[in-house]
């Protein structure tokens, strides 16, 4: 009896906060069809500003203009209840810049663009976060907390703190709040008429902008609540922690098909109270042994909703694949897309140099072969530049960066299959190396292949979500795979637990670097022979349309099969790396915000192409690596994955084909302003590299 | 009258309460071209559905008659069709958007790459460099039938409706269908280009040897092309047979005209 108290006092509150996050994802859901990947990363920033606003935040303000020195200097230390409305306003304020910049110039995106551009939007907010508050956990003192956490009420020996019964009351109080607001208001009603079909009901006259501007407003509101009661409830945390329990909150949204509030709040509460449960029943036994298998449930949890495929779940979203793509009318140009238009600076160039001329085209060859051959010698030559004395392990870690963008670059670019799961495939990697070493001691090169023969079941296993669904399904099953691997597996191998030792003679730093290189090498070429024969066609004719694939004979299951344990093998390659070079499985190398970095990272260079990891690794893996080791550890800059972030977002919205396609982008862009200037009609010109499908049932 | 490549009977399929298809019978002689009219919701386009595996009728049969023996074409996935050599095109031209034409017609080929497994064609050794070679080859083949060759390197999206057209008969064609399913080639296209449709559906046809099943609205085009003609509507086969007979089968002109044979 006592135990049955014990689980529902802990599940109960976490429940409710899981409730309460999935709440807010369905109303943003219902009202503008965007799945807001962000969510978790807006609760954790808004809980990070709260609990700084109450236990002293130093603001200083200097302003020297000629002879007028102003200087302000203040720390705010509000209590909970007077910082709890400042809070909120700032989440209202929040919600609206995101609807405004963020999100209305993809509104008529498909659901894979959306998917990107928030988990590109999560990445920034966790990194402001960091930036704003440091990157110490957040510790929730008794007294700073939500409520009293002197016991309230005592059953079966279990107590009861305000703190938990009010997390709960809040929350039924805010579902009872939600529930009116749908079931009395005009808006709830033009919402509802919006989730059921949004050009029917901008026909009627309800402004879709308006109800994307309401639902974001009150979402974020909603999340800056959940965040708070979170950060209370668990007491430390970090934005790693806030952004997997989101997770759990998209589940329940998910298991409540993204559009009902009812079953997404039970859903979220029995996601809390079975965790809950296996962790007393499971994990007190052997904490080391069952790490994780909380996230294992809800890992199960999910994808036994997405096989079963109860109605409700796909009512809503195979209506959404017929209309979402229309939108609403007029065209809304982002700002920034304007500001860094390249078709003026390609104008400006053309005007200067005839392209078409001969020398144009001999400087095109030269530039075709020149390139890839000064990056081979640079690579060749590398240990050899005037590098600092550390120069092994960025180069080193590159080459691994370079991996894991193009497992992305296969699954995501060339099989149109977003996963966030390649991280999980790094910690497979590792753990794969670490038994084929340690357990079976296997000499050294064959825990390598190990390791990747490992990668191919798993794949499989995750892959099987993706025969059934796409986009924002497959998005959230391969989340709570991550965060499940992340839970279960890493903890395991990570530092104290194994440690794999390199052979001798790859000791040195020289050697190791080179042996590394000729692997990525041969990786490299693999996938660059796949992108031009057979398989590679068969992966972008899945991408473009399954119903089409089929009809020529491409087989949809095979060849994202295939397609998931390719990519699963060169992420679990780089793992196994990774393992070698550091002589155990780190977790922030195959983490769930890894992932979402790296996947943002290979937008950046270019999704779609073989020369994407490449400059991604290159720009956000060699340099920063390279610069980093100055700064003291403790100052870690979040920087580089804000600026990631930023241009992931402008870069979906000017080309989605990212840096690499660039020239291929500003001949198109050009063409079509030569053609409208001259009166002729444009052709359809930025290529959508991302195109809504129905799945194939 | 040669034997039919293909009998259909008694095929039903109901949506809710619409029976989409309501018990069609037909049989589709070898070798001809045969048009398929109707007003709209007659169940042309959901019949294709069924013969090319998108639907499964809720009843009935598709006998496909092959080399080596008949096939149910009901019970067979959408993706086993190029294998047995049903070939179809869609109503709204749809390819794979973001390839250059000439890889569209290397993709489609797929199927007939029998050497190229995944790691023969990774590794470029055996049967696989012969294969891509060849699909390469019938590629650049089937772009000069449609006369498409000047545009090999255009991506799908950019090219205009007709083009598309063109485009995606020239992938069903390198596909080298036994059996041919075009939906409305000429919806969306030019009146000048319709008129050139006919000598080069024709001219396709030949070049396969393939039997041809049309959907069609422009009347001159599929009057003038067929050999015979199968008139549907409400889910049912009305009338078949040479054209002019059926144009003239006073179910027809009721169902197309709306109006009672009896008013």
């Amino acid at each position: 009896m006592g135990t049955t108290f014990s689980i529902l006092s802990g599940g109960m509150v976490t429940g409710a906060v899981y409730a309460l996050l999935a709440m807010g994802l369905v109303l943003i859901y219902k009202a503008t069809r965007v799945p807001n990947f962000a969510y978790g990363g807006l609760a954790c920033f808004l809980a990070f500003f709260h609990y700084n606003l109450v236990t002293g935040k130093a603001v200083t303000l200097n302003l020297d203009v000629l002879y007028l020195h102003l200087h302000w200097h203040h720390v705010f230390h509000l209590g909970f209840w007077s910082a709890f409305p400042i809070t909120l306003v700032v989440a209202a304020a929040m919600g609206l810049l995101i609807e405004r910049l963020v999100i209305r110039p993809f509104a008529k995106a498909p659901m894979v663009t959306m998917v990107i551009v928030t988990l590109a939007l999560n990445l920034f907010l966790t990194g402001l976060a960091g930036q704003l508050f440091g990157t110490k956990d957040l510790v929730v003192s008794n007294k700073s907390a939500i409520f009293s956490r002197s016991p309230a009420v005592s059953l079966g020996g279990v107590n009861f703190s305000y703190e938990r019964l009010g997390v709960v009351a809040v929350v039924l109080l805010v579902s009872a709040a939600v529930w009116a607001f749908f079931r009395f208001t005009a808006t709830g009603l033009a919402i509802r008429a919006a989730a059921t079909d949004r050009d029917v009901a901008s026909l009627l006259g309800v402004s879709t902008r308006q109800l994307a501007v309401v639902s974001w407003v009150s979402g974020s509101v909603v999340a800056a609540v959940a965040g708070i009661a979170l950060a209370s409830v668990v007491i430390s945390s970090n934005p790693t922690l806030l952004l997997l329990l989101s997770v759990k909150g998209f589940a329940a949204a998910i298991v409540g098909g993204m559009l009902s509030f009812p079953i997404a709040v039970l859903a979220g509460f029995g996601i809390g109270i079975g965790e809950e449960a296996v962790r007393q029943l499971l994990v007190v036994h052997d904490a080391k042994l069952f790490a994780g298998a909380p996230e294992v449930l809800t890992l199960g949890a999910v994808i036994a909703v997405l096989a079963l495929r109860p109605s409700w779940i796909f009512k809503g979203i195979r209506e959404d694949e017929d209309s979402g793509i229309t939108g609403q009318a007029g065209s809304q140009e982002f700002v920034l897309a304007r500001m860094i238009d390249p078709v003026e600076a390609y104008r400006l160039f053309r005007a200067a140099v005839p392209t078409n001329s001969a020398p144009m085209r001999r400087v095109a060859r030269v530039l075709a072969v020149g390139v890839p051959a000064v990056l081979a010698l640079f690579a060749l030559t590398f240990p050899a530049l005037p590098l600092p004395s550390f120069w092994a392990l960025p180069a080193n870690l590159t080459l691994i960066y370079l991996l894991v963008a193009l497992s992305f670059v296969v699954l995501v670019g060339w099989l149109g299959q977003v996963s966030v799961a390649q991280g999980a495939f790094v910690a497979v990697g590792g753990a794969g190396v670490a038994v084929c070493a340690n357990t079976f001691h296997l000499p050294f090169p064959l825990p390598l292949i190990g390791a990747v023969l490992v990668s191919i079941p798993v794949s499989i296993l995750v892959g099987l979500p993706a025969l059934r669904v796409r986009g924002l399904h497959l998005v959230v099953a391969t989340l709570a795979f991550g965060l499940a691997a992340e839970r279960a597996i890493i903890p395991h191998f990570s530092q104290g637990g194994v440690r794999v030792a390199l052979p001798s003679y790859l000791r040195s730093d020289v050697t190791l670097y080179y042996f590394f290189l000729a692997l990525t090498a041969a990786v490299f070429v693999f996938a660059m022979r796949i992108q031009r024969t057979r398989v590679g066609r068969s992966f972008f004719a899945i991408r473009d349309s399954e119903t089409v694939a089929a009809a020529y004979g491409i087989r949809p299951v095979r060849v994202k099969l295939t397609g998931f344990v390719i990519s699963g093998a060169i992420a679990a390659l780089a793992g196994a790396m990774l393992t070698y070079q550091l002589g155990s499985l780190v977790e922030s190398y195959a983490s769930v915000g890894f992932s979402i970095q790296w996947l943002g990272n290979a937008v950046v260079g270019g999704i779609t192409s073989i020369a994407g990891p490449l400059i991604a690794a290159l720009l956000f893996g060699l340099y920063p690596e390279l610069t980093k080791s100055a700064v003291s550890a403790s100052n870690i800059s979040h920087v580089p994955e804000m600026v990631s972030a930023v241009l992931v977002i402008v870069i979906m919205a000017v080309n989605p084909g990212g840096l690499a396609s660039m020239s291929r982008f500003v001949r198109a862009r050009a063409t079509a302003h030569d053609a409208e200037v001259d009166g002729a009609p444009e052709p359809p010109v930025v290529a959508p590299v991302f195109e809504r499908e129905e799945v194939l049932v | 009258m040669p034997s039919p490549i293909l009998t259909i009977s008694d095929v039903r399929l109901r949506f809710g309460g619409v029976a989409a298809l309501d018990g069609v019978e037909a049989s589709i002689p070898e070798g001809q071209i045969v048009g398929i009219i109707g007003p709209n919701g007659a169940g042309k386009t959901t019949l294709f559905d069924c013969i090319s595996g998108f639907r499964r009728p809720d009843s009935g049969s598709i006998v496909l008659k092959g080399g080596g023996g008949d096939v149910e074409l009901t019970k067979r996935a959408s993706f086993e069709r190029t294998a047995l050599g049903v070939g179809r095109t869609f109503q709204n031209a749809r390819l794979f958007r973001s390839m250059p034409i000439r890889d569209i017609l290397r993709t489609v080929q797929h199927d007939r790459m029998k050497r190229s497994g995944f790691l023969r064609s990774v590794l470029g050794v055996g049967g696989s460099v012969v294969d891509e070679r060849e699909a390469a080859q019938r590629a650049d083949e089937v772009l000069e039938l449609v006369g498409l060759s000047g545009h090999a390197d255009k991506p799908a999206m950019e090219l205009s409706t007709g083009m598309l057209r063109l485009c995606e008969l020239a992938a069903v064609v390198a596909v080298r269908p036994r059996l041919l399913l075009l939906d409305e080639p000429s919806s969306g296209i030019a009146q000048k280009e319709t008129e050139a449709l006919a000598p080069l559906l024709r001219r396709l046809t030949s070049y396969l040897g393939a039997t041809m099943l049309l959907i069609e609205h422009d009347m001159p085009l599929i009057m003038g092309i067929s050999d015979t003609i199968i008139a549907m509507a409400a889910g049912r086969v009305i009338t078949s047979g040479p054209p002019e007979e059926v144009r003239a089968h006073p179910d027809v002109l009721t169902s197309y005209l709306g109006a009672k044979a009896s008013a």
